[in-house]
């Protein structure tokens, strides 16, 4: 099985991805963590104005069989949630790049990213 | 007689625990520890270091030993109430929950082996859900009190809302005040009143207590002074105005009568479920806890929930136990991962006794007996009741021009306990158990007033 890890992104080892754009990051949970934890049946999320610190958890998804913790890989104060995943947890498995984010961070500092797995490194380490 | 003293090393069990020395060593062996108390590591200032001091006796004797015990209890009628109230409990309650199907220490959660009294649990909430008008109900808390601090610290984890202040009203009981308070002190709540006037909460100064770091307002109803509170619209409005929760404080026999939690604008409700089922000489019941879908993911407790088997059939099982602690550890939502599943068994099948009109005709019979039993002490020379020009709820409040201390204890002298409630104020509530004493205790009313 092979997983999708798109090259615009960095990642932290516990499966959280970021992606810069326009100054603003935005953080999910990768694919293969999605499949990991199978149907995903609530998130729960910061507020808008949160402050975010790097490696620290800043959320919960729950599936039917897990409930796991979720760690910023960035640093930065959240700017928005993605309060669709209230009504639709699901995303996170559909569409764990795109329609399944989970927030947006005005980065602290965008140094951090340096930190940060690789798209290569990161497939290393869930091959 | 087994030799309960220990000497160094060996297993601190009873005859009653499964732990032999050699399955203690076994264990203490495979997890690498030398000695119970290398494992446990109690700190010194709280070890028991002593003896226990209990004498072996016979069963007969000590039988006989406990009904001497027993024996120099004060018997008295009561007409106490203040939060425990005692209801006529049928037979048919001892009979079913007597049943070894359901009789046993040991909670029956196994959805496998158990559907009988998961299915008992989950009539408990859906009735709890029927009386409040709310979305969620769980299989019980420990008490009243504890609920109400539960309540506290769900208002603080839920998004909506902000703040680490909670409100409550002046009169609140001080047990009450003091679990709420033991509940704030880890999270970093803080309790604080807000004034009540004439038994009502005072809007105006309820209003003025209020701000944007308030997360919740609580509010009785029938309040501790046994009157209907005539403000929880009001309040619940005022709450919502600051988006502070509003947590009402209830029980299933007044919720039966009174305005459904949820057209006040009640977001969380608590209170005392064993006002049915459990008679009061049990101390305290168990707490109900009843709140909108939208905290379902933070209720704490035991949540039981209704599913299909693979056949089909609709079937129970505990759902959403991510939430608590036992799976979850500190980030659970609360440290209560358990329930009052016997008790919650008893109030069901009371409830279900009575049935909707059974249940509304107690409630009107709490209104009125204690409107009755007002009414003949207030003619009493040197009384005035009820001190409130208001519709009551099983007690009520009367004014005494002597000073209510001496009553309350010459009362108990003539064998009726009634509480001092201010200098001079008693207490006095009255239910189905007791309205056959009525004409005694206004007697002995007649006698020390």
């Amino acid at each position: 099985m092979s997983f999708d890890v798109p090259d615009d992104c960095r990642y932290l080892e516990s499966h959280e991805w970021v992606r810069i754009a326009d100054g603003t990051a935005t953080v999910g949970i990768s694919d293969f963590a999605q499949d990991e934890l199978g149907d995903v049946v609530f998130v729960e999320l910061p507020a808008a104005g949160d402050e975010l610190s790097k490696d620290e958890d800043f959320g919960v998804v729950e599936s039917i069989k897990a409930v796991s913790d979720v760690y910023a890989p960035i640093s930065g104060t959240v700017t928005a949630v993605n309060e669709v995943l209230t009504e639709e947890p699901e995303l996170l498995n559909e569409d764990p790049y795109g329609e399944g984010w989970l927030v947006e961070v005005e980065p602290a500092d965008e140094g951090e990213l340096d930190d940060l797995l690789s798209p290569e490194a990161y497939r290393d380490q869930i091959e | 007689m087994t030799d309960h003293s220990r000497a160094a090393g060996e297993s601190r069990g009873t005859p009653y625990a499964p732990h032999t020395p050699e399955t203690t060593a076994a264990m203490l062996s495979a997890v690498g520890a030398d000695s119970e108390d290398d494992l446990f590591d109690i700190p010194e200032p709280v070890a028991f270091d002593g003896e226990f001091g209990i004498e072996a006796r016979s069963e007969r004797a000590t039988r006989r030993h406990v009904e001497g015990l027993l024996g120099r209890n004060d018997d008295l009628t009561e007409f106490l109430g203040r939060g425990h109230y005692d209801h006529y409990v049928p037979a048919v309650v001892d009979d079913l929950a007597s049943r070894s199907e359901f009789l046993t220490s040991y909670t029956q959660y196994q959805p496998e082996v158990a559907q009988g009294f998961l299915q008992a649990l989950f009539e408990y909430q859906s009735m709890l859900v029927e009386l409040t008008g709310l979305d969620v109900a769980n299989c019980s808390m420990y008490d009243a009190a504890t609920a109400l601090g539960e309540a506290a610290t769900l208002s603080q984890r839920v998004r909506s809302v902000s703040g680490d202040r909670v409100l409550v009203p002046d009169a609140l009981r001080e047990g009450k005040r003091a679990v709420l308070e033991n509940y704030a002190d880890g999270p970093g709540v803080a309790v604080e009143t807000y004034p009540t006037d004439d038994a009502n909460a005072d809007l105006d100064g309820l209003e003025a207590a209020l701000d944007d770091d308030v997360a919740m307002v609580y509010a009785e109803n029938p309040t501790v002074r046994g009157t209907i509170e005539e403000n929880l619209g009001e309040i619940g409005d005022l709450a919502d105005d600051h988006d502070a929760l509003f947590c009402l404080g209830t029980d299933p026999v007044a919720l039966a009568l009174l305005s459904e939690p949820a057209s006040v604008g009640a977001d969380v409700v608590v209170g005392e479920a064993g006002t049915l089922g459990v008679p009061a000489a049990y101390g305290t019941g168990h707490g109900l806890f009843v709140t909108r879908e939208d905290y379902l993911r933070q209720v704490p407790g035991r949540l039981v929930g209704a599913a299909e088997d693979e056949s089909g059939r609709r079937t129970y099982t505990l759902t959403l136990q991510t939430r608590e602690q036992h799976i979850r550890r500190e980030r659970a939502t609360s440290n209560i991962c358990t329930n009052q599943a016997w008790l919650a068994l008893r109030t069901a099948i009371h409830a279900a006794w009575l049935g909707p009109d059974g249940l509304l005709d107690l409630a009107e019979s709490c209104v009125t007996e204690a409107r009755d039993l007002a009414e003949r002490l207030d003619v009493v020379e040197g009384v005035r009741a009820p001190v409130h020009d208001r519709h009551h709820f099983r007690e009520f409040v009367a004014r005494t021009d002597r000073p209510a201390e001496a009553v309350r204890a010459d009362l108990a002298e003539a064998g009726y306990a009634v509480h001092a409630v201010g200098e001079h104020e008693i207490q006095v509530c009255v239910t189905e158990t007791t309205a056959d004493d009525a004409d005694g205790l206004v007697a002995a009313v007649e006698e020390v007033a």
